[in-house]
């Protein structure tokens, strides 16, 4: 493999301009993840404290093996819900290391409207667990959450992906054998008594750990039987006489120190034998992305220089180099681990879609994961595309990457608007982990684009009805669309509504999918369906 | 050269003693009889003798008491011979009478010089009679006055001690005449209030006195040589712990005249085999018959060391009649030799024995070095027997280096499951006092506080934490069981 | 998640920073790199420490670790991390009866200080005879059935005086 030469002069007007500009970017996002992470009020911390309680992101710290990562997902949902009643969606999902063993660990947020689960803390819970599923990652549940937020039980209970899908995960991923341990450290109650219910192993808190189906006020309301917490659904009861619960623990501290003890006693994975070599760092230093990433989503880059900052030792082996050009391929390792890498270069031509469909192939072959770097204003339009079958080739490409039995990773580096989303795998299409960089937008079209075709038909509709074009109409309507559409295709709008796994600052893109790649490695490989073919 | 060595040899005693005689028999080509108690039927001296007969006791010790047993079963096993190595019956005139009766030899003295010895007042005498010095004592008799006059004829300063007492009652340390008469006055008063008998007694008081003893060898013809001298002043709990040869800042003249007096009292005395003869040696240089020790001493590997005499071989040679090993100019000191007693004890608790299991034994090797021990790793560390555990003896060309060497050893040695004095040791031989030579009997008590542990300094204390964490499972794990990437990237947050 | 070891009769923290590429441990609040590891299990071994080369022994008895470092001797001690109410609390107010039977003997009276796992009543069920012992240290507060008397399955057997939350 080659070392990449990179062409970037790093005392260029441009790339200071890009710098400062993606910097600026990157801290008003850390600045929304500490707002979301930490800004509470003081009234529900000072609750916690006195309840004796750790905050979710302290029991989490203490579960984890010191000194290991922890690779947060989706930190930003629900960022443009509700409000803002929601930070992180209510709860805390992430990878990361128990006892030795790579875990997902999902964790309410009692400093939130007493954790209870909104539509979107529903959403993001069924998308851990399919992470689990998807990856045979044992999930750890850190139980402390009111239930589900009744003004909004609509959108809460009842479809197929609401919160009923969490405990049908649950149930499924048992029978995987993929281990699940819940700590109950407050209260589950109703649908949330199912966790613990459906966890494989079960400790909880004495005191202020309680599972139940309906709590006291709910009872008395019912029956008329007025029963204490701790008799109804405590400790002690469920450990001692309902076995529901399996260890009770004195402390917080005691029930994260015996859920690692349990975790330590879980089988190792044995994961699939992804070709790896020893981990170097970029020869480049991946903070010059800052400089590369332009600041106007219409500046194109070469993707050559992000991929130079992202690989171990910058090294590259470009497949194809000469031919479709607008789309990069080739191996490279990240952390060690082989992956074949799909950049855009610009727009899909036939020829690119034909590489990447062709390249896709070839990493199935050789069991080498997916890396999809997204950049992509579309597959090339216009009557000599077409005639050439830009559409069939297109289609090629979506098959290949659908039908592929190697994990796919995205990651969204820029733009992402029309049918390129799907040829370069975007949500829909079941790659293990889809990372997004804040500067992102997605669309079926650009702003612009879709402003400038509603504008087109308005022009026409008034010219149909015989009126003049009043150009101030037309002007509004394009300003209006434009802004809806902004809002829309902004990376944080993506991140709120889970279309992602979470933005991550440029830099941090390699941690995340060496850890992301490692997961994905539990789940067995499928067989081979056809070889590779030379479209 | 005529007279036959012996076919076999039974050794009447356990650990590291009977393994050092089994050694020299092995090298002379003799067999070796060892003996136990029936807790011992494993032990490292069974194992290395050439066969063992096992001794019927209600304790341990009882058994390597019972002489009848032992000639009997040197008598069965058909050993010509017994060594009584130290301690247990090595001393004991009955057992060498016992076994001179069987038709057995004993390696050592016969039962009469035994016994002349044995007794602190017949020995005095008789070491008084042949001009080996004695501490001048003043005995009692029921005129004060006449005491009084005798006392100060002696010189001063003068112990003045209730001749019925004991326990430091009535005792008193007098350093001029001027006191001696009160002194006297009240030691009576008080030993007539204790014991009911007011006669007071008085010897020279030695102050600072160091424990000087010589090495003899005897033919029992009245031939006799010495292999110079050893100093075992370090003593806790009125037994050595760490012996050296020659003794440090010892006047050439002086040490002349402590062993001539030695070879003079062997002599007299027709000593046949080794003995030893201690003294008390004074800051003025004056000297005083302590005792004979008649037997091998467990010290003696110091003397081994300086001079090259294996003593074992020597004790077996006389035995057999074939004299003595060399002529005395043919004798001279080489170097400087150290021994440390190990000792399963508690320095820290005022030197307590302790008991436990023997979960590891590392031990250093050098030419220098005998580590002198019977221990086998798994053993348990009971109070069946004395708490000494194995003895350390380094040589150096000079006693500095000795030092050293020895030091580095007891750093080097590492036995693990039972609380012992190796550090106090060590600690004990880096003492500016005694690397000065400055010693005395009451070194230990004078020494204390410089003697105490140190403070762990944090280095050394985050080494012990790491090598202690890393050494139980469940941190192993923690620290090494974890999977790549994630251990390659750390404490990382995104 | 830190490691409490007692030294010198005192407590100290030993935590991980990192592994790579060398395992760096934080003894009570220090960092300390390790170059080298030393070998699992009793006996001899060698690790390099802040660029210190370090040769030591180990040897396990019962709950302590003896070490040999440096000339020196040294005991070390691992605190449980678990409380020492331990995981029963409340429900360790009371000796159940594990099942139907007969009280044998009781060995402890009300008022006297008993020590976890301390055999309090004597029980024959089934014709086996089962110590019921006390599930933490703490004071007996009462024998609830005496020689002779028989007792159904969970039956309060003794209860020890409730704890006072030390928080």
């Amino acid at each position: 493999m080659r070392k990449i030469q990179s062409m970037i002069s790093t005392s260029s007007a441009d790339f200071r301009r890009f710098d400062r500009h993606n910097r600026a970017m990157l801290a008003d996002f850390r600045a929304r993840q500490e707002a979301a992470r930490h800004q509470r009020p003081e009234r529900d911390l000072d609750r916690l404290a006195s309840q004796g309680k750790m905050r979710p992101r302290e029991r989490i710290e203490k579960l984890l093996d010191p000194g290991t990562p922890f690779l947060e997902l989706s930190s930003l949902a629900a960022n443009m819900a509700y409000g803002g009643d929601s930070p992180s969606a209510s709860s805390i999902v992430g990878i990361g290391i128990v006892s030795g063993r790579e875990v997902v660990i999902r964790a309410d947020d009692p400093t939130v409207k007493g954790g209870a689960w909104y539509p979107l803390t529903a959403k993001k819970i069924v998308r851990a667990l399919d992470i689990a599923m998807e990856n045979r990652l044992p999930v750890l549940h850190l139980c402390d959450s009111a239930g589900g937020f009744l003004q909004l039980q609509s959108e809460v209970f009842p479809d197929k992906y609401m919160a009923g899908r969490i405990f049908r995960n649950q149930s499924i991923l048992s029978k995987m054998g993929v281990k699940q341990l819940a700590l109950v450290f407050g209260h589950c109650t109703a649908g949330g008594a199912y966790i613990p219910g459906l966890s494989d192993y079960s400790v909880i808190v004495r005191g202020t750990g309680a599972v139940f189906l309906g709590g006291p006020p709910l009872v008395r309301a019912a029956t008329g039987e007025e029963v204490s917490v701790e008799d109804l659904g405590g400790a002690d009861m469920h450990t001692s006489v309902s076995g529901t619960c399996d260890y009770p623990a004195a402390t917080e501290e005691e029930a994260i120190h015996i859920g690692r003890e349990i975790v330590a006693q879980w089988d190792r994975a044995k994961k699939w034998d992804c070709q790896r070599d020893a981990p170097e760092d970029p020869a480049y230093d991946p903070q010059e992305i800052y400089g590369i990433v332009p600041d106007d989503i219409k500046k194109s880059f070469d993707m050559r220089e992000i991929i130079a900052r992202m690989v171990d030792g910058s090294r590259f082996h470009e497949y194809q180099p000469n031919y479709g050009t607008t789309l990069i391929c080739g191996y490279a390792n990240i952390w060690g681990y082989k992956v074949g890498i799909l950049a855009n270069n610009g727009v899909l031509f036939n020829d690119s879609s034909l590489k990447g469909g062709h390249f896709i192939e070839l990493c199935n072959q050789n069991n080498t994961p997916l890396v999809f770097l997204q950049n992509i204003t579309g597959y090339m339009i216009g009557k000599e595309y077409e005639r050439r079958g830009i559409t069939k080739d297109g289609a090629k490409m979506i098959m290949a990457q659908s039908c592929s039995r190697v994990p796919k990773f995205t990651v969204m580096c820029n733009g992402s608007f029309g049918a390129g989303n799907y040829g370069m795998c975007g949500r829909a299409f079941d790659g293990r982990f889809l990372f997004t960089w804040p500067n992102h937008q997605i669309g079926v079209m650009g702003g612009d684009q879709a402003a400038n075709t509603l504008a087109e038909v308005k022009i026409n509709q008034m010219k149909r009805n015989g009126g003049g074009v009043d150009e101030a109409v037309v002007r509004q309507l394009w300003e209006e669309t434009r802004a809806a559409y902004q809002e829309q295709l902004s990376a944080y709008h993506s991140t709120s509504e889970l279309w992602d796994d979470g933005i991550i600052d440029p830099v941090d893109t390699r941690n995340a999918l060496a850890i992301a790649i490692s997961a994905s490695l539990n789940a067995p490989l499928a067989d081979p369906g056809y070889g590779v073919f030379r479209f | 050269m005529t007279a036959p060595l012996f076919g076999k040899i039974l050794i009447a005693n356990r650990g590291e003693i009977a393994c050092r005689v089994i050694r020299t028999l092995d090298a002379m080509g003799i067999a070796s009889v060892a003996i136990h108690h029936s807790v011992e039927a494993r032990a490292r001296h069974v194992r290395m003798a050439s066969e063992a007969v096992a001794i019927d006791g209600e304790t341990p010790v009882g058994a390597h008491l019972d002489i009848d047993a032992i000639v009997a079963a040197a008598l069965a096993s058909g050993a010509d011979a017994i060594h009584p190595g130290y301690g247990f019956l090595s001393e004991n005139a009955r057992f060498a009478a016992a076994v001179e009766k069987a038709g057995i030899v004993f390696i050592g003295p016969d039962a009469a010089t035994i016994s002349l010895m044995g007794d602190k007042i017949s020995a005095r005498a008789f070491a008084e009679a042949q001009g080996v010095p004695v501490a001048p004592s003043v005995m009692p008799t029921g005129d004060l006055d006449d005491f009084i006059a005798r006392a100060e004829s002696i010189g001063f300063p003068l112990l003045i001690k209730a001749a019925a007492g004991g326990g430091g009652k009535g005792m008193s340390i007098v350093r001029s005449a001027e006191g001696l008469r009160e002194a006297a006055r009240i030691a009576a008063g008080e030993a007539q209030r204790y014991f009911g008998d007011g006669r007071v007694y008085a010897e020279t008081y030695v102050e600072r006195p160091r424990h000087i003893e010589v090495q003899v060898l005897g033919d029992g013809d009245g031939g006799a040589i010495h292999l110079f001298e050893r100093e075992c002043s370090v003593q806790r709990r009125f037994q050595k712990i760490i012996e050296e040869a020659p003794a440090a800042r010892l006047d050439p003249a002086l040490r002349d005249a402590i062993c001539a007096s030695a070879v003079r009292l062997a002599a007299a005395a027709r000593y046949k085999n080794a003995g030893t003869v201690e003294y008390i040696l004074g800051a003025d240089g004056r000297f005083f018959f302590l005792e004979m020790n008649t037997r091998l001493q467990v010290e003696h590997p110091v003397t081994e060391m300086v001079t090259g005499i294996d003593l074992v071989r020597a004790q077996i040679e006389i035995a057999a009649g074939r004299g003595l090993p060399a002529k005395q100019g043919k004798i001279a000191v080489c170097g400087h030799a150290i021994e440390c007693r190990i000792c399963a004890e508690d320095p820290d608790r005022d030197f307590l024995p302790e008991t436990g299991m023997l979960a590891h034994l590392g031990v250093p090797e050098a030419p220098w070095l005998r580590f002198e021990n019977a221990l086998d790793p798994g053993q348990k560390i009971t109070a069946d027997f004395d708490p000494m555990l194995a003895k350390l003896v380094a040589h150096g060309t000079t006693r500095a280096e000795a030092i050293d060497r020895s030091i580095a050893a007891l750093e080097g040695l590492a036995l693990l499951g039972v609380t012992t004095n190796i550090d106090y040791l060590a600690r004990v031989l880096d003492n500016a006092a005694f690397r000065a030579g400055d010693l005395h009997t009451g070194f230990v008590a004078e020494q204390r506080e410089a003697l105490a542990p140190p403070p762990i300094p944090p280095q050394l204390r985050a080494q012990v934490l790491a090598a202690a964490a890393l050494g139980l499972r469940d941190f192993r794990e923690l620290a090494l069981g974890t999977p790549e990437p994630h251990a390659a990237i750390g404490g990382w947050r995104n | 998640m830190s490691l409490k070891l007692t030294l010198d009769g005192k407590v100290h923290e030993v935590s991980i920073v990192r592994r790579r590429p060398h395992l760096v441990l934080r003894i009570d609040g220090q960092d300390h790199e390790l170059t080298e590891l030393p070998a699992e299990g009793r006996g001899h071994a060698s690790m390099a420490m802040g660029g210190h080369a370090v040769s030591f022994a180990r040897a396990t008895v019962a709950d302590r670790q003896l070490l040999r470092l440096a000339g020196r001797t040294f005991e070390v001690g691992t605190v449980d991390p678990f409380s020492k109410a331990g995981a029963g609390g409340a429900s360790q107010d009371v000796v159940r009866a594990p099942m139907p039977g007969a009280v044998i003997s009781v060995h402890r009276r009300a008022g006297e200080a008993v020590a976890r796992g301390e055999v309090l009543v004597t029980i024959e069920s089934m014709k086996l005879q089962t110590g019921l012992a006390a599930p933490r240290d703490g004071i007996l507060a009462a024998i609830h059935r005496f020689e002779g008397e028989t007792f159904e399955k969970d039956e309060v057997i003794a209860t020890l005086e409730p704890q006072v939350d030390e928080g």
